[in-house]
């Protein structure tokens, strides 16, 4: 039933992999003997710098690692599925059989990361005299990652039953609800399991005048560090509490599996008279009937289907994600007058990446969200250039939010000139029509269409093919710019600024062009051979 | 087109998956206003003959003509002139069912006025009235069969191929949609109709293909099919059972119950 789980389960874990226990088993051990050598070689790399406090750095990474893993699993399935389709829910199995079973499937699928990180501790244990610690570690660790995969089984309840009662519902609040409550579990996430978060958590707790020592999920964190500390007392309390925890969550998982194994059916059911649309107002600007139309089904699909709000959600996000560690520190945020054109490079640099892959990752998945529903557009007489544009100015317009949403709130926090906001904004726009157009290429290239709880949409080959090209056309049109523009603070000529910026223009609107016209004859081959 | 010229012509198609045939040497003629059936066990290429003719896959062999126009070439005009109802019809469950013929009708270039009308003239015929702007995925086997039987007529299609419309179909709507197909075939429109009922089939075609194994087994009027059986007077399942070299279904159920 483990396998059966494992293998129907879908998640970014390739399925090669996860119906193959002993493949996995095979690289933990793999991961663990690296991780060991990589632990060796950064004990060996400590003892050469002076005046470090390595007791500090251990307290750190072991207690990193429980809270990492009981983090890990939640943020790794924030957004999954209700799973009352499951086969196994028409089998005559018991709740907690079925609990029991998940949650050991997703700790085993994931066990390869509690490899790593007990590998890279074990070297630092031996050579800093904290062996006892690293066997309290080796327990704490593995029964953090199972609160976690105990956790998710709850979130999933939680999630099936709340989806039930939201899943049907077409108004435009609750489409709005749904995008906002994504975003904030992405953000609570992120700000949680932040490695700069965890290094403050941490020396907060080893600073005793926390009160996080009252937050269940740090109980397993504050184990080790007592027992890094040698207080057997206190490192024995949290120990039982971290076990009381897991066990809390357990029979909370299996009390929810109860309650909820057989949905209600959905308990607010807004309903209105449809939606005959007239003429529409983007017919101004050129958009024609069936243009229009084909956004509009593209933006119902992203606003209103769980496995799709996740990835528009992305583009939003992500600018405002990979630009965290600038919030946080202090000393990046100039005051008073606008900051020097080489800091608004470096701060948007981040930015733009995130607004890039985020373009990126919803094109990708474009062609894939198609799914079994394909046939509704092969029999349709549409061409594929037609179907092409519309993902790309879907993507587009998304990402555009999330690029202008980014580029005011870096005006606010870093004083950012107009020339450079406007700048941004232009590389901006430039670095979306590019990176979708690649995602595009790419994601009917590669298409995944099968369907089931979490739905990649893209297949393995093809993410990784198109995050490397997404990243080397995201490095060939914001480095030089960087580049160009630092150098002209030092006394550079500002001539080499405007070069960059044509070069970084140009090197994006080749790469859209080049990426539009690659995307055209796999969307005919996918239009032309669709199995409904 | 000249009106001698069939609605769909089907000339020695041949369609493989890997090393599968869907479809061997088929050739067929349907005329303007004929209502064909198409008969054959799960697994006969009903479907993929479908598909093919819809443009929805490329024939490896051979060719077909949808009012004179090839189906891989001109597939876009093709496209344009027929309504497809697949087997299984995957609808866009996130849209309302009002939502998603506005979108049909939209992708097919009709008017406002037009596509309101036509919309709400369908949804009253097929008791999905007041029931339109409820999410897809609330619906029913049945009501998304409707929704999309809907979808396929919208835009005055010359040509008609529904694959098993009738699936999930209560018993008022089921009639709606044989007798609209009567109406349809006296304005003109051909209709190529695949179903396991054959009583259905009888009734309401003019001609019947049985297919087997994507070969033509039998083709004719339901009178023609029985002297080719060799079964005048026979029920056209008896037919259908001794053409398609079905054995003694007593013996089956026996063999199932031992």
């Amino acid at each position: 039933m483990i396998s059966r789980l494992r293998s129907a389960r879908r998640s970014f874990v390739p399925r090669g992999l996860t119906s193959r226990p002993l493949l996995i088993a095979v690289i933990g051990v793999i991961l663990f003997v690296v991780s060991l050598l990589g632990g060796v070689a950064t004990e060996s790399f400590l003892k050469v710098i002076p005046n470090l406090d390595v007791q500090s750095l251990v307290v750190i990474i072991f207690g990193g690692i429980p809270l990492f893993f009981v983090g890990l699993l939640w943020e790794l399935n924030a957004s999954a599925e209700s799973e009352s389709a499951d086969s196994v829910n028409w089998l005559p199995i018991s709740p907690s059989e079925y609990v029991f079973a998940s949650s050991l499937s997703t700790e085993y699928t994931y066990s390869p990361g509690l490899m790593i990180g007990l590998g890279f501790s074990l070297p630092i244990a031996i050579f800093t005299n904290n062996l006892p610690a690293y066997s309290v570690l080796v327990f704490l660790a593995i029964i953090a990652s199972m609160t976690g995969s105990v956790g998710i089984e709850v979130l999933r309840s939680a999630l099936a039953r709340a989806s039930s009662s939201f899943n049907r519902v077409g108004g435009r609040p609750v489409i709005v609800l749904r995008i906002v409550a994504i975003m904030l579990i992405l953000v609570l996430t992120q700000l949680l399991f932040n490695g700069f978060i965890i290094s403050n958590v941490i020396g907060s707790l080893v600073s005793g005048a926390s009160s996080l020592s009252f937050v269940p999920i740090f109980w397993p964190t504050l184990a080790v560090t007592k027992a890094l500390e040698s207080d057997v007392v206190a490192s024995g309390l949290f120990v039982i509490l971290s076990l009381a925890l897991f066990g809390g969550l357990s029979g909370l998982a299996v009390f929810m599996k109860k309650r909820f194994w057989v949905l209600p059916s959905t308990s607010i059911h807004l309903s209105g008279k449809g939606a005959i649309t007239g003429p529409s107002r983007l017919g101004f600007l050129g958009m024609s009937q069936l243009s229009v139309a084909l956004l509009r089904r593209e933006l119902r699909s992203a606003t209103r289907r769980k496995e799709v709000i996740r990835l528009i959600v992305l583009p939003l996000i992500l600018p405002v994600m990979i630009g965290f560690p600038f919030f946080l520190t202090p000393a990046s945020r100039p005051s008073g007058a606008s900051s020097p054109p080489a800091v608004s490079a470096i701060l948007g640099a981040p930015f733009l990446l995130g607004v890039g892959l985020g373009a990126l990752v919803l094109a990708m998945t474009s062609m894939g969200q198609e799914g079994r529903t394909l046939w509704n557009l092969g029999a349709l007489p549409l061409s594929a250039g037609r179907i092409v544009r519309a993902k790309l100015l879907f993507t587009s317009l998304i990402t555009s939010i999330g690029l202008i949403a980014a580029a005011i709130v870096s005006s606010l926090l870093f004083s950012l000139s107009i020339y450079s906001s406007v700048l941004l904004l232009i590389i901006g726009f430039i670095v979306i029509l590019a990176e979708a157009s690649l995602g595009i290429a790419i994601g009917s290239r590669f298409p995944d269409f099968s369907e089931g709880p979490r739905p990649r949409f893209v297949t393995v080959t093809g993410s990784i093919i198109g995050t490397v090209l997404g990243f080397i056309t995201l490095g060939l049109m914001v480095a030089p710019v960087v580049v160009a523009i630092v150098l002209a603070s030092f006394g550079g000529s500002q001539a080499f600024v405007s070069v960059a910026i044509a070069a970084s223009g140009a090197v994006g609107l080749a790469v859209a062009f080049v990426g539009y016209r690659l995307s055209i004859g796999p969307v005919e081959k996918i239009l032309s051979d669709v199995s409904t | 087109m000249a009106l001698t010229e069939p609605a769909v012509e089907v000339t020695h198609l041949r369609k493989m998956y890997g090393y599968n045939v869907a479809l061997n040497d088929v050739s067929l003629s349907v005329s303007l206003g004929e209502v064909r059936g198409l008969l054959g066990p799960n697994g006969s290429g009903k479907s993929t003959l479908m598909k093919t003719l819809v443009g929805l896959l490329k024939p490896s062999a051979g060719f077909a003509r949808v009012l004179g126009l090839d189906v891989d070439r001109d597939s876009m005009m093709v496209k344009r002139a027929v309504g497809y109802v697949p087997e299984t019809p995957r609808l866009y469950e996130f849209l309302t069912a009002a939502e998603y013929l506005d979108f049909i009708a939209d992708v097919r270039g009709l008017g406002f006025q037009e596509k309101s009308q036509r919309i709400k003239r369908f949804l009253g015929a097929l008791d999905l009235e007041g029931k339109e702007g409820d999410m897809i995925s609330s619906y029913s086997q049945g009501m998304k069969q409707k929704v999309a039987i809907m979808a396929a007529l919208l835009h005055h299609p010359k040509i008609l191929l529904l694959d098993e419309p009738l699936n999930g179909l209560d018993p008022k709507s089921a009639r709606v949609v044989k007798e609209l197909i009567h109406e349809l075939s006296r304005e003109g429109v051909s209709t190529i109709f695949s179903t396991h009922v054959l009583e259905i089939a009888e009734a309401i075609c003019d001609r019947i293909t049985i297919l087997q194994h994507g070969i033509i087994l039998a083709e004719g009027t339901s009178q023609e099919l029985r002297e080719k059986a060799g079964l005048p007077g026979s029920g056209l399942e008896d037919v259908f059972l001794k053409l398609t070299g079905t054995r003694d279904v007593q013996d089956i159920v026996e063999a199932l119950l031992r």
